[in-house]
């Protein structure tokens, strides 16, 4: 899998969020949303924007390439 | 408005469809036992014409309800069948089941009634049971019952999927090299030899595909492996 970095969990923490309501709002098990924040997971583009959304953050800050 | 209400039944639903094809047993081996006794047992003995008789009338009925109770439990199967497949397209999330099901794994044992029959008749089909091993992964989708199908998730599926179907394919392909050696062993053989290890990896395919969606969904190092 291509490495890269996530930084939704700060994004996440900054919204106040929990794990399970960004679940619900981008419409992902509570599991993907932990994946995704320990970059387990590589998104679609369609969730990565969606989250984007979600927390209100450059979808470029959140997932970082190498 | 009518506001009586129905009486609940004693007994859950399906001990009364085990009860009911208790019953339909019970009821086919007295007709068995009326038939060897008092009609010469020529409705258990194989015929080549038939012509009605009155003392068959308890065999008869005992065969209609038989079918009677066949038909009412693939009408039960397809309707169960269709509210899943219903639930799954309302929700998005994978049917209910329980892990129990997959306890039915072991009617691949049943495959090994196959040698007895194709000894005795030279049929082969009994060794098709063997692919009911599949069924022990009725354990792992029962884990995974009622789970929501997001894109994770559908994307692990198609992971395992594709990695049973190619370990099946790859057994497939040894079992038929091995077969190629025909010149050397017989085509009696050969075919259970084929049927069995067809059978064999059609359950393991079925098996692998829900395991691995398991081990996916679940397991971080299985979930990096491969990716």
């Amino acid at each position: 899998m291509e490495g890269f970095t996530c930084n939704l969990k700060i994004y996440r923490v900054k919204k106040g969020l929990t794990q399970g309501e960004l679940a619900d709002i981008v419409g992902v098990r509570r599991e993907t949303i932990m994946r995704l924040e320990k970059a387990q997971y590589n998104p679609s583009l369609k969730l990565a924007v969606d989250i984007s959304r979600a927390v209100e953050a450059p979808i470029e800050e959140i997932f970082v390439f190498d | 408005m009518d506001t009586e209400m129905k009486p609940a039944s004693k007994f859950p639903r399906w001990l009364r469809l085990v009860m009911g094809g208790a019953a339909c047993a019970a009821l086919t081996g007295a007709a068995v036992w009326y038939d060897l006794t008092y009609n010469g047992g020529r409705l258990v003995y194989p015929m080549h014409s038939y012509a009605f008789r009155t003392t068959d009338i308890p065999m008869l009925v005992a065969v209609a309800l038989d079918v009677l109770y066949a038909l009412y439990l693939a009408f039960l199967l397809i309707r169960g069948i269709r509210a899943q497949k219903e639930h799954v397209m309302k929700t998005g999330r994978t049917r209910r089941l329980s892990p129990k099901f997959g306890f039915l794994g072991f009617c691949g044992f049943l495959g090994f009634a196959g040698f007895w029959i194709y000894g005795a008749l030279g049929d082969l089909s009994g060794f098709v049971f063997f692919a009911f091993f599949g069924f022990f992964g009725f354990f792992f989708e029962g884990k995974m019952s009622n789970t929501l199908m997001d894109e994770r998730f559908k994307e692990n599926a198609a992971r395992a999927e594709r990695k049973a179907l190619r370990i099946g394919f790859g057994i497939i392909f040894i079992l038929l090299l091995f077969a190629g050696q025909a010149g050397r062993l017989t085509a009696e053989l050969v075919a259970p030899i084929l049927v069995t290890g067809i059978a064999l990896t059609v359950a393991l395919t079925i098996f692998l595909s829900e395991y691995l969606l398991y081990r996916y969904d679940h397991d971080d190092a299985a979930a990096l492996e491969d990716e």
